[in-house]
């Protein structure tokens, strides 16, 4: 029988090495083990994308390694997931997202995507190609903490700072996110947004600095 | 504190970077790699070294550029920049000191190094069929008992004569034609356009009429000038788009439109612009050279020509008048904006152009300047992202009259793709970006001297031979102060993918292969920016101090291009339901230049016999000119333009899988049995790990 490290560690080489089968594998070990599937999820299979980004900022890995390492990470999670409780006091904090309008790119918002997946967030995926209208509505039907917006093409941005406009102004709570290859953290602060991720890679390391962030959050040390 | 920097980007190079404050344009050319001529060496007497400086904020670069970002006008400046220019931006490189941000545009003739555009016409079979014929006729001269009007004598004669009837005439030319009559004592010579209308007239008899064919690319403009009397091209010529300024790509010109005010207006009176010196540039070579006159001491006035004849040479000393009838093809976004269309819709999805069918306009209604009454025919469009220029393409290689399924791919900026033949057609678009082109790659540059141009990487060794622009024989064979490298350009960019993966230099995944090079003092890690990188040429080989290399993001940028072309042509093969073709055709500024083995080694598309790839060159451009000179190719280019199936690549469902396995090398999963024997075993069928390379 493996240490709880040991199997924390098969987690996270399964993923930066993309072998899903061996993700699975190491999951189901990981649930038999009683290893607390938040830490397997968090401390495994997290922290190896962790590892995945930092490869991929050093032009180590690529787009295909990256995704690869995805569906392994997701064949972990599909696993692990039906097992997490979560505090019934404690709201499940959740997002909205997707592609603007115009754009049919979607490879770096499915990057995006999956962080808020792994840290167990609800996740609002509209998709791709989304009416400025339909990002509002949504926000405003689920009470998302964050809108998160990307746009691929130069054209597409603009869609987002009325989309910012729009929500900030019935909703100055919500946090939003923009992302895609166009974007600049120039572009996010003129438009208004709270944060910004240049590409897919800088989608991925943000987002893996995210989850830190998101686990203090969901242990209520920020409200 | 280290020292104050300035950003400047060079157009229509677009190389750009960070340079210390205070230094003058010459200064900041040479450290960002960009050629200004400087004879006098920056002494301020010869005057070639004029730029402009970009007025505005360049969203692509998020920069304001500003004339009051460079130091002051200088008095000595004056002798070369009129009032005029001096308005408009134009400095003198060696005087103007850049103070802050800037977009600096080099013209044509402020660069050395010329550019080699190859974008030469090809030789291809076209049926003569011109839309401006010229009609010869004698006229009896008016009497009292035969006081008919000169309109009415004319077309009296001509439907006598000819069988011409039901003809008009454009204003401007019937304003000529009592003049034209009675000079060419009733004898003159009509061009008629489209057997319709009559767009010029001529005393005595002319037999020699002129049409220039012209394709408009987002990067690089050619035109090609022909006899519409013979079908014989007379002078071809090219330049830079001077709308590069704006953005490199056409959904940056879009944007350029949508965030400035009088951006679209700007961009139309550029290309504009353009237009008429590439026509201007066509038929100076039909006239002798000119020499300047050496002036006496102390002689004053403006500068004196003669002319040069050269014996045995005639001299067709066409003029912008003679220019009769001119096709454009050009991609949706540079037909929108050209026209002054509103090229927003094109730039998001779903793309929808504004027009798909062709347009005869008045030349004089898009401000060319040609014979004034002539009309200007601008290829259809196919979709938003498929424009004029693909519809050239199909002219000139007809796949539709074929048996073979062709797949056509035509790189550019945007890489177009076709797939069928005479039973169903394809096409998609996809965007490669510039990297194919030589920017954006650190040390990319255009096709001019100095640019590698060839590559080999021994299998072995992974020592580098290559060839540059300018200099005949390969490194081996020559000194290295011989070679003086600059840079790369885009036959060298395919080039080189192929090579590094062939050698075993990169993995299939497109990481430099660290154990096979740790012994390689060619592959290090760039002490600034921490990247790997590999050289290709060492900087006593080179003419600007410095190692050309290849860096890890370099490759990544390429295989992006190169997995959105496999992707592309992989998508429409599932569409179609076939697993291989029997044609690839290769298009595009550098397809005749196109090493096909290495085409197929870098996986630009399925696996396919090496025998059957072609490069067939400016095909747009070749199709443009048919369309001049064969009417009924203008139906049958409308005819394509609407039956011709366009394919969205990136909503088809499997894309972005599709896309991804596409990016390694030469592809993830998808077999190449025609590239055993031609890339090394161990290289061909590497474990996840990479290659061993063989002690």
């Amino acid at each position: 029988m493996s240490t709880q490290e040991e199997i924390l560690a098969k987690l996270k080489e399964a993923v930066v090495e993309y072998e899903e089968d061996d993700c699975s594998d190491a999951a189901q070990e990981a649930l038999d083990a009683g290893v607390d599937p938040m830490v397997a999820v968090l401390d495994g299979l997290a922290a190896g994308m962790e590892e995945v980004g930092v490869l991929f900022d050093t032009n180590e890995y690529f787009v295909p390694e990256v995704l690869m390492c995805a569906d392994a990470l997701y064949a972990g999670l599909d696993i692990l997931r039906p097992h997490i409780t979560l505090d019934p006091d404690t709201p499940k904090a959740s997002v909205v997202i997707g592609s603007i309008q115009g754009d049919v790119h979607d490879i770096g918002k499915n990057l995006v995507k999956m962080m808020f997946d792994v840290a167990g967030w609800d996740v609002h995926d509209l998709g791709r190609d989304v009416p400025l209208e339909d990002f509002v509505e949504k926000q405003l039907d689920v009470k998302s903490d964050v809108l998160a917006m990307s746009a691929m093409m130069t054209t597409t941005m603009m869609g987002m700072k009325k989309v910012i406009a729009m929500v900030k102004e019935k909703n100055p709570e919500c946090l939003i996110m923009l992302g895609g290859a166009p974007v600049t953290r120039d572009v996010a602060n003129l438009f208004g947004a709270d944060g910004y991720a240049e590409s897919a890679g800088n989608a991925v390391s943000e987002g893996i600095k995210m989850i830190g962030r998101l686990r203090e959050y969901q242990k209520g040390e920020i409200q | 504190m280290g020292q104050e920097t300035v950003n400047v980007i060079f157009q229509p190079s677009g190389r750009r970077g960070e340079v210390p404050k205070g230094v003058n344009i010459i200064e900041a050319s040479r450290l960002l790699g960009v050629d200004i001529e400087a004879p006098c060496g920056e002494t301020k007497v010869c005057g070639k070294c004029r730029v402009r400086i970009e007025e505005g904020h360049f969203e692509k670069y998020n920069i304001h550029s500003s004339m009051s970002n460079v130091s002051e006008w200088m008095e000595e400046e004056e002798k070369f920049i009129n009032p005029e220019n001096r308005e408009k931006g134009f400095r003198l490189g060696c005087v103007a000191k850049i103070l802050d941000d800037i977009l600096v545009f080099v013209p044509e003739e402020s660069r050395s190094g010329k550019q080699i555009v190859s974008k030469d016409a090809r030789d291809i079979h076209i049926d003569f069929n011109p839309a401006v014929r010229l009609y010869t006729i004698e006229l009896q001269k008016p009497t009292f008992e035969d006081k008919i009007g000169d309109w009415e004598r004319l077309t009296n004669g001509l439907e006598r004569e000819y069988g011409l009837t039901g003809l008009t005439i454009d204003i401007v030319a019937l304003r000529t034609l009592p003049g034209t009559l009675r000079e060419g004592n009733w004898v003159v010579t009509v061009s008629v356009w489209n057997d319709k209308e009559v767009i010029r007239i001529r005393p005595g008899r002319a037999v020699r009429a002129y049409g220039i064919a012209i394709d408009v690319g987002t990067t690089t403009c050619a035109g090609y000038l022909c006899d519409l009397t013979t079908k014989e091209v007379i002078a071809t010529s090219s330049l830079m788009n001077p709308q590069c300024k704006y953005g490199e790509d056409v959904m940056a010109r879009i944007t350029f439109h949508m965030t400035t005010p009088d951006g679209l207006k700007r961009m139309s009176d550029d290309i504009i612009e353009g237009i008429n010196s590439l026509i201007e540039k066509a038929i100076v070579q039909t006239h002798p050279k000119k020499k300047k006159v050496k002036k006496k001491k102390g002689e004053e006035g403006p500068d004196e020509y003669v002319e040069v004849i050269e014996e045995g040479v005639e001299y067709l000393r066409i003029t912008k008048k003679d220019i009769e009838d001119v096709t454009i093809g050009f991609n949706t976004a540079m037909h929108h904006i050209l026209l002054g269309l509103d090229p927003e819709p094109v730039g998001l999805a779903p793309f929808p152009p504004v027009i798909h069918h062709s347009l005869d306009i008045k030349a004089r209604d898009l401000n060319i300047d040609i014979n004034p009454s002539s009309y200007v025919f601008t290829m259809p469009n196919e979709a938003g992202f498929v424009g004029g220029d693909n519809v050239g393409v199909l002219l000139s290689e007809e796949p539709y009259k074929s048996d073979e399924i062709q797949l056509i791919i035509d790189i550019g900026t945007n890489g177009e793709l076709i797939l069928g033949n005479r039973h169903k057609l394809y096409s998609s678009s996809c965007a490669t970006g510039p990297a194919m082109e030589g920017a954006q790659l650190a040390y990319g540059m255009r096709a001019a001297p100095g640019a590698i141009e060839r590559i080999e990487i021994d299998p072995i060794t992974q020592d580098v031979d290559y060839r540059v622009i300018g200099h005949d024989k390969s490194r081996k064979e020559s000194k290295p102060e011989d070679m003086k490298v600059k840079g790369i350009c885009g036959s060298g960019i395919l080039d080189v993918l192929a090579e590094l993966y062939r050698s075993g230099v990169i993995t299939m995944t497109g990481v430099f292969n660290k154990k096979a090079l740790k012994e390689n003092p060619r592959f290090r890690k760039n002490a600034d920016t921490k990247q790997p990188e590999f050289v290709l040429a060492w900087k006593e080989d080179s003419s600007i101090g410095q190692d050309i290399v290849i860096t890890q993001k370099d490759v990544r940028q390429i295989q992006l291009a190169k997995g959105a072309l496999y992707a592309g042509c992989k998508l429409m093969m599932k569409r179609m339901g076939i697993e291989k073709v029997d044609t690839v055709k290769i298009a595009g500024a550098f397809g005749t230049h196109v090493d096909r083995e290495k085409a197929l080694v870098m996986g630009l598309f399925p696996d396919c016999e090496i025998e059957s790839i072609h490069g067939i060159g400016n095909a747009a451009g070749d199709g443009c000119r048919t369309a001049l000179l064969n009417k009924t190719k203008r139906d049958e280019a409308n005819w394509c333009s609407r039956n011709v199936q366009y394919l969205e690549l990136t909503v088809e469902p499997t894309f972005e899988h599709d896309f991804m396995e596409a990016m390694q090398l030469p592809h993830m999963t998808d077999k190449f049995p025609h590239l055993e024997g031609v890339v090394p075993d161990h290289v061909l069928n590497q474990g996840p790990k990479g290659p061993v390379i063989p002690k």
